[in-house]
This record gives structure tokens, C-alpha cells and sequence, in this order.
């Protein structure tokens, strides 16, 4: 499935190191203050400690997990 | 790579001579990444198979399945498109026997992105590519990321050789793709596309295993292949290729508490013993720029998950 808009980041298939790194690079250049970013997660990621692993970033995502 | 066709293949008992015409716009074919995917298309069995190879570069590979493999038809393209006319005169002098049965797909085709790479591709077995794995070092929004991990670029790595888009893919236009993340963005867009355009044929694709085989792996099955691994080969990092990507990925996982989840595979040693990060390997280079670095080049053979 593909970014189903600019507001979306789809991560499905990735793990948990793989998907830090495209919410990053998602980030990247985004305006500290623009609207959370809605992040679909692979069914098998674990929203609580994915959130952990953002730190401070976590506070401009949204994360959605994907349904299995 | 034509080290493969065996003096035996010819019939009249001399060695065949086969060395494809190769313009420095050309992947080079005596590269071991291509000898590394012959040896996977041998392991393979496709005789009697119609087969589509995306990037045909040279068409090295297409003579070979013709001539060694008894393909039953080969077809391909290029986003180049000099090199399909290229691959044709290639094959029509390596493997002239079997020109009827090679359909080139002319112009500039990225992936199969044309009706007539489509119509071909639904009457096609087998689908094969190596295609780049790497952002291109150019790209804004990676190089905004790359800054952002202080991660520099190696010297003359926003040089452009000839072969440029044989190594690199723009990598913000496979952004909607989730492997994109690591590289992979460009052959995720082709597992998708062959499924909704050829959803009963194998793809089977040629890698540079520096993310790992593992992520490799979760690609086919995330994408609804089943992979298998045909072949592999521990091959030295090109001089010529910017491992900053490589570097950016591991350096973007600091402080996240996943940093031992996804290490780079390099190796030291040209037996593949000796493993270490991308980081690693940059300290290296940055010593001594001459410093010999491997990593492992595998095929991977991907069957429909729902066949
Ligand atoms: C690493 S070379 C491999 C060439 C040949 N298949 C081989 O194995 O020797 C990658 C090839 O893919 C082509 N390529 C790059 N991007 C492409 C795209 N989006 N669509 C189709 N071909 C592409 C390049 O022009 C190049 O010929």
C-alpha cells in the first residue's frame, strides 16, 4: 500500500529499527509545529516501546497500528 | 560476466568469445555482481522459461539464458535507452542462434512502466533485475537526512559517472514505499507492480546484502513473495560507491535503543569472517581510502505467496 497521503507514512513490513528510520527521514525538513504525522505500523510492532525508541520525536506522530 | 560460458558450450569445439560490447554507460559486465547473479540464474533451472529482465544493462544476462540456460524466450528494458539497443546487438553477436527468441522492449522503460512492458510481463515465468539499492548521493531530502545524522559524503561522490543510474535510484520518488526507508524502495515498487501486472510469475534479484539478508527477506514476504536465497558470493565493495547511505542508517538509530536490530554487513576479509558496520567500515576508509572492504552479493528467487 502506498503513502495514501502526505499525511500518512505507511510502514508496513518493517520492523522496529527500520521503521525509526523512515519516521526520521519522514520528519526530516517537517516544521517542528506542523500536525502529527499519521504512522500505520506493521501489525507486529509494538507501539509502546516504538514510542520510546522516538524520544521527543514520538510527540509529532501518530501511531496507528495497522490491523492484522 | 561471460567467465561462465564454458569452452564446452560450443558446439564446434572452439571456445566461444564472448564479451558483450560494454560503453562506460553500461553496467560493467565482468562485474562480480554479475557473475554472482549468472551463478544464481544457473541455480535456478529456467529451461524452457520466458523470462523479463528489468535493467537489462548489457544484456550479458539475456545472452547467457539464451545460450546457457535454454530460456525459451527472454525479454527486457531499460530506463536507459541505449541499452536495449545495446543488449540487442549484444545478444544478436553472442547468441545469434537464439535472436528469434529475444523480444527487446525499446525506449526509456523504469521499471515496467509502459503498455508494453506491461503486455509482456503477463505472458512472462520468471521476472529478473538487479536494480540500485543505493539513494542517490544527490537527492534533497536524503542529503537533508544525511546532515541531519552528520554524516558526510564522500569526496566526488556528487560526481555523476557515465553508469550513474546503474548504481543509484532517486530516492525521494520511492518514497511511498516502506523499504525505501533502507534502500530498498526502487525493487519495492517492482515486487508490487509484478504483482498486480504478472501475480503468477517468480521474480528472482540480485542484491548487495549490506542491510542485511534478513530485511531482504522481510521485503519478498511483506510484498507476498516467499523467498529462498540461490546463490551467494562475498564480493569487494566498489571503490566508487558512497557507503554514506549505509553509514546514515546506522547513525540515525543512536540513542533509540535499536541500534544492535540493524547493523550493516561489511566484512574486512574477502572470505566473509571478518563482519562490521557501515561506521566501522568508514573509519576505515577515511584512514586509508585504498582499504579493501567486502560485503556478500546474493540472489534471491521469489515465489507468489499465494501460488
Ligand atoms: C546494476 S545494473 C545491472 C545490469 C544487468 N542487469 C546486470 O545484471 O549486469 C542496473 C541496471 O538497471 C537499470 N535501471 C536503473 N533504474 C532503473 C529503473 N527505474 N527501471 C529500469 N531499469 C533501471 C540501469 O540502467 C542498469 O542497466
Amino acid at each position: 500500500m502506498k503513502r495514501s497521503n502526505a499525511n500518512t507514512i505507511d510502514c508496513n513490513g518493517l520492523s522496529p529499527a527500520p521503521t525509526v528510520l523512515r519516521i526520521k527521514q519522514a520528519l526530516t525538513g517537517r516544521a517542528r509545529d506542523a500536525h502529527p504525522l499519521d504512522i500505520l505500523l506493521d501489525p507486529a510492532c509494538d507501539t509502546s516501546s516504538l514510542a520510546r525508541s522516538l524520544g521527543k520525536l514520538a510527540d509529532r506522530v501518530r501511531l496507528v497500528a495497522r490491523p492484522a | 560476466m561471460f567467465s561462465v560460458f564454458e569452452p564446452e558450450a560450443s558446439s564446434s569445439g572452439e571456445p566461444y568469445v564472448l564479451t558483450p560490447e560494454a560503453p562506460s554507460f553500461a553496467f560493467d559486465p565482468t562485474d562480480p555482481w554479475t557473475e554472482t547473479f549468472q551463478r544464481g540464474l544457473e541455480a535456478a533451472n529456467l529451461s524452457g522459461k520466458r523470462i523479463y529482465e528489468v535493467g537489462i544493462g548489457t544484456g550479458t544476462n539475456a545472452a547467457f539464458l539464451l545460450q546457457l540456460c535454454d530460456a525459451a524466450l527472454v525479454s527486457g528494458s531499460d530506463l536507459d535507452p541505449r541499452l536495449i539497443e545495446l543488449a540487442e546487438r549484444n545478444v544478436r553477436s553472442l547468441a545469434p542462434d537464439k535472436i528469434d527468441q529475444f523480444h527487446p522492449i525499446k525506449g526509456a522503460v523504469s521499471l515496467i512502466d509502459t503498455d508494453a512492458a506491461r503486455a509482456q510481463i503477463a505472458q512472462t515465468d520468471v521476472v529478473i533485475g538487479c536494480l540500485p539499492q543505493v539513494g542517490d548521493p544527490g537527492d534533497k531530502r536524503l542529503s537533508a537526512f544525511r546532515e541531519a545524522q552528520a554524516v558526510e559524503l564522500a569526496d566526488g561522490a556528487d560526481e555523476q559517472a557515465d553508469d550513474h543510474i546503474a548504481h543509484y535510484y532517486p530516492w525521494e520518488a520511492f518514497d511511498s514505499y516502506p523499504f525505501n526507508s533502507v534502500g530498498l524502495g526502487l525493487n519495492e515498487a517492482l515486487l508490487q507492480r509484478l504483482r498486480e501486472h504478472a501475480p503468477k510469475a517468480e521474480v528472482i534479484m540480485n542484491f548487495g546484502c549490506r542491510v542485511g539478508t534478513g530485511i531482504i527477506f522481510e521485503l519478498f514476504e511483506a510484498n507476498g513473495f516467499r523467498p529462498e536465497k540461490l546463490h551467494s558470493q562475498i564480493v569487494r565493495q566498489d571503490a566508487g560507491t558512497d557507503i554514506s547511505f549505509f553509514v546514515m542508517l546506522e547513525k540515525a538509530l543512536t540513542g533509540t535503543g535499536l541500534e544492535k536490530d540493524f547493523v550493516c554487513k561489511f566484512f574486512k576479509d574477502a572470505e566473509g569472517k571478518q563482519p562490521i558496520s557501515a561506521c566501522e567500515a568508514q573509519k576505515l576508509i577515511d584512514e586509508d581510502p585504498e582499504t579493501p572492504l567486502f560485503h556478500e552479493v546474493a540472489v534471491i528467487r521469489g515465489i507468489p505467496a499465494a501460488s
